[in-house]
């Protein structure tokens, strides 16, 4: 079918959405390929709706993170803590503050809630908080009430998973 | 450092540690179980829609073969009620369909499940509890004007030697026990069902909410 081939086409064009959003809400392999899965599900699922009002990717990024918010998992209680060495290194080998700086940050990212770690996510993105807030379904004024807060949690983090490293 | 300062390599970060799939991998993708929270309480619906139709096909063939009339009344009444209930579940399962595949915003699109499945599962728990006086004044009606004697009740009599008034005492407090017993079942039932997952975005909606 055509559409099929279309949203194939289009995912296969935007997957880095899904992946971004896998690595950001998963911690296992395992898990990444279950949400990217589920994700990959509910996008063709609700594809019929999509009408072009938006860009497929601001679309995608809707619909990924919707599945990623309620993906249910029963056996996951707690919350993982991001280790600094679980981190994919790209910057190479040797001390790098700038890159240990990072992988910090993104070890803060990961102990988010569900929640704080979409709003993030679409932040990173350069999204407004207008259109975080139409993505979201709050007011613009709490993102940004949100946001802040998140920064200020994060730099605490942060900090912490620096002191320990 | 500040998230600003990091945000193209904290991007960098995110996009790494995966291998692109292939169109032929995402198409293999599409014919997969889903497991979110919409896909569970689908689930539920459906475990709900088979058992409703296996009801209906036991209770129709009792209602329809048994040679006493008060069994074929109230097992034929019984199943011409759980019809209705097999199209209730239909287009609940239409609704939660809708809801997943919207393009709402994402707060808007839990919201719309949490009133839902709320207001179903309120309805289906006094409906499940206005049955028990129901069945019990139904059941004790058509037995009372039962035609044909029923030998194992006749029988159960005679054997044990029942009396009015033990009668009467074991059906006050079969129908106290089955109260209690329905009422905490039902609490389980829907919770275990649906319950548990309309907590789970309710959690989410909250913390949309809060404000800092």
């Amino acid at each position: 079918m055509a559409a099929d081939k279309e949203f194939i086409r289009l995912l296969k064009e935007h997957q880095k959405i899904i992946y971004k959003v896998c690595n950001l809400y998963m911690q296992s392999h395992a898990d990444r390929e279950d949400l990217f899965q589920e994700i990959t599900l509910q996008a063709w699922k609700a594809y019929g709706n999509f009408r072009g009002d938006s860009k497929f990717s601001t679309w995608l990024y809707r619909v990924a993170l919707n599945t990623a918010i309620t993906f249910f998992r029963k056996e996951k209680k707690t919350t993982h803590i991001y280790t600094t060495d679980e981190l994919p290194d790209i910057a190479g080998s040797g001390y790098d503050p700038i890159e240990d700086q990072t992988k910090a940050m993104y070890a803060a990212i990961g102990d988010l809630s569900k929640v704080d770690k979409a709003i993030v996510m679409l932040y990173l993105e350069d999204y407004s908080y207008s259109e975080i807030s139409d993505l979201v379904g709050i007011t613009a004024n709490n993102v940004a009430v949100k946001m802040n807060r998140i920064k200020i949690k994060l730099k605490e983090e942060t900090k912490k998973y620096l002191a320990t490293a | 450092m500040e998230l600003d300062e990091l945000k193209i390599l904290l991007n960098q970060k995110l996009e790494t540690d995966h291998l692109l799939r292939s169109e032929k991998d995402l198409a293999d993708l599409l014919s997969q179980k889903a497991q979110s929270i919409y896909a569970k309480i689908k689930r539920s619906l459906w475990f709900e829609i088979i058992s409703s139709f296996i009801i209906v096909i036991a209770f129709g063939y009792i209602g329809f073969t048994s040679k006493y009339q008060s069994i074929n009344i109230y097992f034929s009444f019984f199943t011409a009620l759980f019809i209705p209930f097999i199209l209730i579940f239909f287009y609940l399962l239409n609704k939660t369909n809708k809801i997943n595949q919207s393009n709402k915003p994402i707060k808007e699109n839990m919201q719309n499940l949490v009133d839902l499945m709320e207001e179903f599962m309120k309805r289906y728990f006094q409906f499940t509890m206005a049955l028990i006086p129901i069945c019990f004044t139904f059941s004790f009606a058509l037995g009372y004007n039962e035609k044909d004697p029923i030998p194992a009740i006749d029988h159960a009599f005679e054997d044990y030697n029942i009396t009015k008034g033990f009668l009467i005492g074991f059906t006050i407090g079969y129908l106290v026990a089955l109260t209690v017993g329905v009422f905490y079942f039902t609490k389980w039932y829907l919770k275990k069902l649906y319950g548990n997952y309309v907590q789970e975005l309710k959690k989410y909606i909250a913390e949309l909410q809060e404000q800092a």
